[in-house]
């Protein structure tokens, strides 16, 4: 199929629901929040007019001018006005306006019609505007603009057909400039609210809504912090407790196929390979897909209903104190479930040296990869049950420190950058509440869910093949089991690093699952259940994989009979997996948003060294006190 | 005096967002300072009006049924006059 070779572009202020109209025209799923901002690069899709015309769609980051901004807003600007290297200018411009905010919106939307390009306007949101009492006049709005208006509801899908219409060949004729002065912005701006005004007149000015109540609890300096805490702590207590239930499910799954292959296939290598390397090392891996479907969807969430910019306001003034600001906590929030959409949605902080500050300290956000290794290692500090408040407040702790020390460096940092040469203000809208849009994050969390599934099924299947063939070959016969993976390829390339490791309380194996865990984090559940050949025994129902590898590590000795994963050597463990940066495609994100390598290359020798450092003081000073 | 004079005279004279009282309806009869072009990309137009909501740091107004939270530094740049209520 030959491609489209015309191009339209949705543009507009930031959350007026491009992208849910973007999603609705293309049935694409492109991440959409109910905050400003969510769109920091162009997206394509293809759609289809209702006359069989084939047309690429792109989806520009919100902007309010044209002018000016930060680099997601400069972007828009740039590919509007053609100076954009890798896009053409487009062909016809939808302009979306929130309807409920015509006086704001549709300042960006004159400046838009300025540039000579064939327009429609999209007045979304007409529902939101009906219920806040704005009566609505599109004829009007259209006659005023010279360009077709045609009112919708993208989150419904209603007025798309309208809208598909209007975008029929040939495309409307580009609007004529003559209501108000080109090079005039005060011309403008007063030809936008007298516009604006026979368009949308306003019944009350400001009539309390069910958002300002809810504002007035959710943003109080007292109660406001108090549900915010509890949101946080409800959002991983569900995480480490309530995902037990399925994780359950998974893990008699994996028994029963473990069962299945053993009393099906004789004992030899490759039953080895499919119950140890395969069933074993993957599985291990797969037990956590609950947790991370979990924390995917409460961010979902967050961000759909608005809560996300009230956090970000509420934290303003405590990211003040680390040289950053509450935009800086957007980004850093999205890096709790991965670093990669965090780095990238720093595009929306305007202060340069603040953005590279926010990029260098997201990886300490402790990320979803890091969950099964923290879920492996916590309940071995508290006597090998999981589950529980106490384990969600040492979870809770695990994450505070990360954060903590990243905004500790984040401090330190940001005052040897020095201060902007043009100072930038805290500023941000504050989207009233609206309900979840359930269709969009169930969507978007099974979308995670396999993007996880298939890279269990590849990349890691693929790993774990390689390391049960380094930990089963070259073979040796004996009787004695360590002798045996002695002679192996692991073994020997134990026997290497051992020395570096031990300082840190780790032994030659432990070392091992840390060098395969730079591949993927969480690769090192697997590597340790491969390593320390943990089997599942057929027939034990409900006994966990974890708690097998726990059982099998908490067995584990030093030569001198001293416990090998005592508190302080987990600890140790767990303090290394928090600071160190083991995620390449992190590092090629860094290296393209901060602009060059060094930085990018920087970071993984500072958060690696620090990682080391930090584990070898935790376990060096817990054998001084005695504690090993 | 000039028209200059007159015309700082007249600033000097307005009170401020972040000095005005919160729960009360303004309208915004100028902007003075660096920031005046964003603020008005983002709505806060003369003759438009403003709702303050909240104070502190950062404090939070709501301009044609928009809530924004904006720093206090910022707000100082809006300068209001109380309008009475009808």
């Amino acid at each position: 199929m030959e491609s489209p070779n015309e191009t339209v572009a949705l543009a507009g202020n930031p959350n007026a629901g491009k992208t849910t109209l973007f999603n609705a025209l293309c049935g694409a799923s492109a991440k959409v929040g109910n905050y400003g901002g969510v769109t920091v690069e162009v997206k394509k899709g293809e759609f289809f007019t209702p006359h069989g015309r084939r047309l690429e769609l792109i989806d520009l980051p919100g902007t309010f001018s044209l002018e000016g901004g930060s680099p997601d807003q400069q972007l828009a600007s740039e590919v509007l006005s053609g100076r954009h290297e890798g896009h053409s200018r487009p062909d016809l411009v939808v302009c979306v306006l929130d309807a409920s905010n015509l006086e704001r919106h549709l300042q960006l939307a004159l400046e838009i019609l300025e540039l000579g390009i064939p327009a429609i306007v999209a007045l979304n949101m007409v529902d939101v505007a009906e219920k806040a009492g704005l009566r609505l006049d599109p004829v009007k709005l259209s006659e005023e603009l010279g360009v077709p208006v045609v009112p919708i509801q993208a989150n419904r899908g209603k007025g798309l057909t309208e809208l598909k219409q209007a975008m029929r060949h040939p495309f409307p004729a580009a609007p004529e400039v003559v209501h108000w002065d080109k090079d005039n912005a005060e011309s403008r701006r007063a030809f936008g609210l007298k516009t604006a005004e026979l368009a949308a007149r306003r019944a009350t000015l400001h009539s309390t809504n069910l958002s300002d109540r809810l504002d007035a609890v959710l943003l109080h300096p007292v109660f406001g912090w108090v549900c915010f805490i509890a949101i946080m702590f409800a959002l991983f207590w569900s995480i480490f407790s309530f995902a037990g239930i399925p994780m359950g499910w998974i893990e008699s799954l994996q028994e029963s196929l473990t069962g299945a292959v053993e009393t099906r296939m004789a004992e030899g290598d490759l039953r080895d390979l499919l119950t140890q390397g395969i069933i074993g090392g993957v599985g291990a891996v797969v037990i956590f897909l609950p947790q991370i479907l979990l924390l995917f969807f409460f961010i979902g969430l967050l961000e759909s209903s608005g809560y996300m910019a009230r956090a970000a306001f509420l934290m303003d003034g405590v990211m003040g104190r680390a040289g950053l600001s509450g935009k800086a906590f957007l980004p850093l929030l999205s890096s709790y479930a991965c670093a990669i959409p965090g780095v990238m949605a720093t595009r929306t902080i305007d202060s340069a040296k603040e953005r590279l500050v926010t990029i260098f300290v997201a990886p300490w956000m402790s990320c979803s990869a890091r969950l099964p290794v923290y879920l492996l290692l916590v309940p071995m500090l508290l006597g090998g049950s999981e589950g529980g408040a106490t384990q969600a407040l040492v979870f809770l702790a695990i994450y505070v420190l990360g954060t903590l020390t990243a905004f500790v460096v984040a401090r330190i940092l940001r005052g040897r950058l020095g201060p902007d040469e043009v100072k930038s203000h805290f500023l941000l809208e504050l989207p009233p509440y609206r309900l979840p849009q359930w269709s969009y994050i169930f969507r978007h969390v099974l979308e995670r869910g396999w993007s996880f599934l298939r890279k269990a099924g590849t990349f890691i299947l693929a790993l774990m093949i390689l390391l049960w063939a380094a930990t089963t070959y070259p073979k040796l016969e004996s009787d004695d089991p360590a002798e045996v993976m002695a002679h192996t390829v692991v073994g020997r390339i134990s026997d290497f690093i051992e020395p570096v490791v031990k300082p840190l309380g780790f032994d030659g194996r432990t070392g091992t699952a840390i060098l395969t865990s730079f591949a993927a984090r969480e690769v090192f559940v697997g590597s340790m259940a491969q390593l320390f050949r943990v089997e599942v025994a057929e027939g034990e129902e409900e006994q966990e994989t974890r708690a097998h590898i726990r059982e099998r590590l908490s067995a584990e000795t030093w030569a001198d009979g001293r416990p090998m994963f005592g508190p302080a050597a987990v600890i140790s463990l767990l303090i290394f997996y928090v600071y160190a940066l083991q995620c390449l495609p992190t590092s090629a994100v860094v290296a393209r948003e901060a602009g060059s390598w060094k930085w990018a290359v920087g970071q993984f020798f500072f958060m690696m060294v620090f990682a080391v450092l930090a584990s070898l003081i935790v376990y060096q000073g817990a054998r001084l006190f005695g504690l090993a | 005096m000039s028209h200059q004079a007159v015309k700082e005279l007249e600033l000097d004279s307005l009170q401020s967002l972040s000095q005005a009282q919160v729960g009360c309806d303004f309208m915004i009869r100028a902007l003075d300072g660096p920031e005046c072009d964003r603020l008005r990309n983002l709505g806060f137009c003369e003759t438009l009006q403003v709702r303050k909501l909240a104070n502190g740091r950062n404090l939070i107004c709501s301009v044609c049924g928009t809530r924004l939270a904006v720093s206090s530094e910022l707000a100082e740049q809006i300068k209001v006059t109380p309008v009475s209520p009808s």
